[in-house]
């Protein structure tokens, strides 16, 4: 398992505050019809494996398992995303999030997913999938159902 | 015997995918047998239930409201007895793991943020 050596190595690098900076993501919902879109904002790294949460969109757990490429590499777990929880994100609306990334997240392979589920609609798993890197920041990234673009901006 | 273990395993697997997908909550009722909504409306008054939505789902009625004490309530009816097949409290999988706000909790130690920041989320 990999992954807490992942964390463990990303840990011991954030010791020092000058290894990670503040990063702004901002999702822009598109006018899909329907209710609160539920949004897990997580990291993979170069072979797609899950490293963590960033954010999660709405605050009902039954409603994780749509989720689902969240939920398979998690399980559900809700540690992964205690503190991290916020409202669902409606139709037209936008989501900013700014929070303190490790450096060492950039240009490594790692990249940036966002599953999407709406109540009585279709799954979109990995609705956007953008690699971090220092080039791709401002750059907005199209999505392909509830997601109109996504941004970060470091 | 190659072959026929070989079909016998596509059979089980196709007879174990059948099962998977056929839920016990699952209504399986003819078009013509279904009851009007507004016979679903008057079920739900009669329990005491505040309607917000009736839909169908997995082949029931699933009506989405409060109960008369005010709970948040999803009962699926199956649409030509109008019997409960399946009733919860919407706020029933939160009970013990609700989820904390940003501003109270610190972010899990998955090494991706600064320990101790908090995201600010507008």
């Amino acid at each position: 398992m990999n992954i807490p050596l992942t964390a463990l190595a990303l840990t011991t690098a954030l010791a020092s505050p000058a290894l990670a900076r503040p990063v702004t993501m901002t999702t822009n919902m598109a006018q899909y019809g329907g209710d609160g879109a539920y949004l897990a904002l997580y990291v993979t790294d170069a072979q797609g494996a899950y490293q963590g949460s960033l954010w999660m969109a709405g605050d009902k757990s039954k409603y994780y398992e749509h989720l689902s490429d969240w939920y398979r590499a998690t399980a559900g777990d809700a540690a992964q995303i205690d503190g991290i929880t916020g409202a669902s994100v409606g139709a037209g609306q936008q989501l900013t999030i700014t929070l303190d990334l490790a450096d060492a997240l950039f240009d490594a392979g790692y990249s940036l997913h966002i599953d999407a589920g709406v109540e009585d609609m279709r799954n979109s798993p990995s609705e956007i999938v953008v690699p971090l890197t220092s080039s791709g920041a401002g750059q907005p990234v199209q999505g392909a159902r509830y997601v109109r673009d996504f941004t970060y901006d470091l | 015997m190659q072959n026929y273990i070989g079909i016998s395993a596509l059979l089980i697997g196709l007879g174990m995918a059948g099962m998977a997908l056929a839920d016990d909550d699952d209504c399986r009722v003819p078009m013509a047998n279904w009851q009007p909504r507004e016979a679903v409306q008057k079920m739900a008054e009669a329990q005491g239930w505040t309607v917000r939505r009736i839909k169908t789902d997995d082949g029931c009625y699933e009506i989405i409201g409060r109960d008369a004490s005010g709970r948040e309530i999803e009962a699926k009816v199956d649409p030509a007895t109008l019997a409960i097949v399946e009733f919860e409290y919407d706020d029933d999988d939160d009970r013990g793991r609700k989820a904390a706000p940003s501003s109270s909790t610190t972010p899990p130690a998955n090494g991706l943020f600064t320990p101790g920041t908090k995201p600010v989320v507008k």
